[in-house]
């Protein structure tokens, strides 16, 4: 069966479906398939299962809840649909939101992998321990990135100050 | 150096995939991102990239998918090099691409990164190692957006944490023909792994190749990840060369041979029926039925569609599965 829309290519997708009562069938190719939106997301059974979890939890929300992300637009509404986030920020706007999936669809929300060498300091200071900043600033003075250094030593002398009261 | 598929692997172990997703702090993720910002993106990353004090930046190429030919970008996803998403909206996006094209980076896919290592053999840590220091380069010239609790921000939450998804290509034909595959398939799936055909998320196992992949990102370091992967991996190949083991041995000659007896002499050749008989070729050649100094890899991916089209010229199905076996005659009769 050749692919109905390029009629070049062999068709190996084939999609039926069923609007009141009238079926409708599809046989496209794998590019063509892709090309028209019947791809990853579908299958993939992990971004699915996230698109109807977000999904039911936006429904319980949009009566209550119509707050934005600042910097995207975007509403919780929006990212349940596409089960994509709009943008980094989104992660702050809707952490609440989405920590229950997180958890559920990682079975954690901690990040535990690599850090990246500038960028922990300046998102969310706070949130480093003492001994992740004295081990932050053993691996900062190997690699010789000492202006980095100074900053994450300074922030240790800080910490230890307040400890000490 | 030599493309993936250039290279024979292992008996069961074909390849080694290792993806990491990244996105830039300062725009909205692709789904939200217009030209523009995308033609930002763009310019941001080749300034990074070819920055001349890269180790990478000799051996890497930028290249503007606007400027590849159509059925160019198919080749690259036969190629394993783009997805085939990323192939069918490619407009204002871009590669990079190291010459033996093992390294690879869509710009604008789902993440505005996505870094891919594709090696030949089972070599997770090796290509590990190779997209962390590459990782590593690009951490320092962009501003990667990260989150101490969340870590690397990602399009999809699916992806969040490390960005890190890593695959092993195997060929499990026995496990397949004793119907064992969905059985592992499930408990794998369990445990945070999946279990998929070879071209990707939600594609039917082509030939008995199957994917095995990472779920989890989150809450779960590289390094873990990557010794999860490796341990499943090795079992199921265990488990494959077990049942090798207890097989007829002259039902398995008879198999290969046929499967030559086709492959060198057919006059049309679909691709799947291709690679369903290269797939029995390979069987019967890493069993040592048959020597013949062919690498069954480098033919399934050469006479894809794209790929032969890429070679010849523009044509049909038809025409493509005349070509194909000439092709297949050829390189057995080279041997």
């Amino acid at each position: 069966m050749i692919c109905q829309k390029c009629g070049k290519n062999n068709a190996t997708t084939h999609i039926k479906t069923v609007v009141n009562g009238v079926v409708h069938e599809k046989n496209l190719c794998g590019y063509c398939a892709a090309k028209e939106g019947y791809n990853s997301m579908s299958h993939n059974s992990l971004a699915g299962m996230l698109v109807s979890m977000l999904g039911e939890a936006a429904g319980v929300r949009t009566a209550t809840s119509a707050k934005k992300c600042p910097n995207c637009n975007s509403t919780f509404s929006d990212i349940a649909e596409k089960g994509l986030v709009g943008c980094g920020e989104c992660y702050k706007t809707f952490y609440e939101e989405l920590l229950p999936y997180l958890k559920r669809v990682h079975g954690a929300a901690k990040h535990t992998g690599k850090i990246p060498n500038k960028a922990p300091l300046m998102v969310r200071p706070k949130e480093l321990s003492l001994d992740d900043l004295r081990l932050k600033l053993i691996e900062l003075v190997r690699e010789e990135k000492f202006e980095e250094a100074a900053i994450v030593r300074d922030k240790i002398k800080e910490m230890e100050g307040k400890e000490n009261v | 150096m030599s493309e993936w598929y250039m290279k024979k692997g292992d008996a069961v172990a074909v390849s080694t995939r290792i993806r990491l997703a990244r996105n830039l702090s300062e725009f909205p993720f692709c789904s939200l991102m217009n030209a523009s910002q995308l033609a930002e993106l763009n310019e941001k990353v080749k300034a990074a990239i070819l920055d001349s004090n890269m180790p990478f930046s000799k051996q890497l190429k930028f290249i503007y998918m606007d400027t590849v030919p159509e059925n160019e970008k198919y080749a690259m996803v036969e190629r394993h090099i783009i997805s085939p998403e990323f192939a069918a909206n490619s407009s204002g996006k871009a590669i990079v691409l190291s010459d033996d094209e093992s390294i690879s980076i869509m710009v604008g896919e789902e993440d505005h990164l996505r870094i891919q290592i594709i090696k030949e053999g089972i070599c997770l840590d090796d290509a590990y190692d190779i997209a962390e220091r590459l990782d590593t380069m690009l951490c320092d010239k962009l501003n990667f957006a990260f989150d101490i609790e969340l870590g690397f921000l990602t399009s999809c939450p699916t992806n969040l944490g490390t960005g890190l998804r890593a695959s092993v290509m195997l060929h499990l034909p026995i496990l397949e023909a004793n119907g064992k595959i969905s059985t592992l398939a499930d408990s794998v799936n369990k445990i945070g792994f999946t279990v998929r055909g070879m071209y990707g998320e939600g594609s039917r196992a082509l030939a008995s190749f199957y994917q095995i992949s990472n779920q989890i990102t989150l809450g779960i370091s590289e390094k873990n990840a990557l010794d999860n992967l490796k341990a499943i991996a090795m079992q199921l190949i265990e488990k494959e060369n077990e049942e090798r083991q207890s097989l007829n041995k002259i039902k398995l000659e008879d198999m290969c041979y046929r499967a030559i007896g086709t492959l060198m002499n057919a006059r049309l050749l679909s691709g799947n029926e291709m690679n369903n008989l290269l797939s029995q070729f390979k069987l019967g050649a890493d069993m040592g039925i048959i020597s013949l100094d062919v690498n069954p890899l480098k033919i399934m991916v050469e006479a894809q569609p794209y790929m032969l089209m890429r070679k010849f010229g523009e044509m049909g199905p038809d025409e493509r599965d005349i070509y194909r076996a000439n092709m297949v005659r050829k390189e057995f009769e080279k041997r």
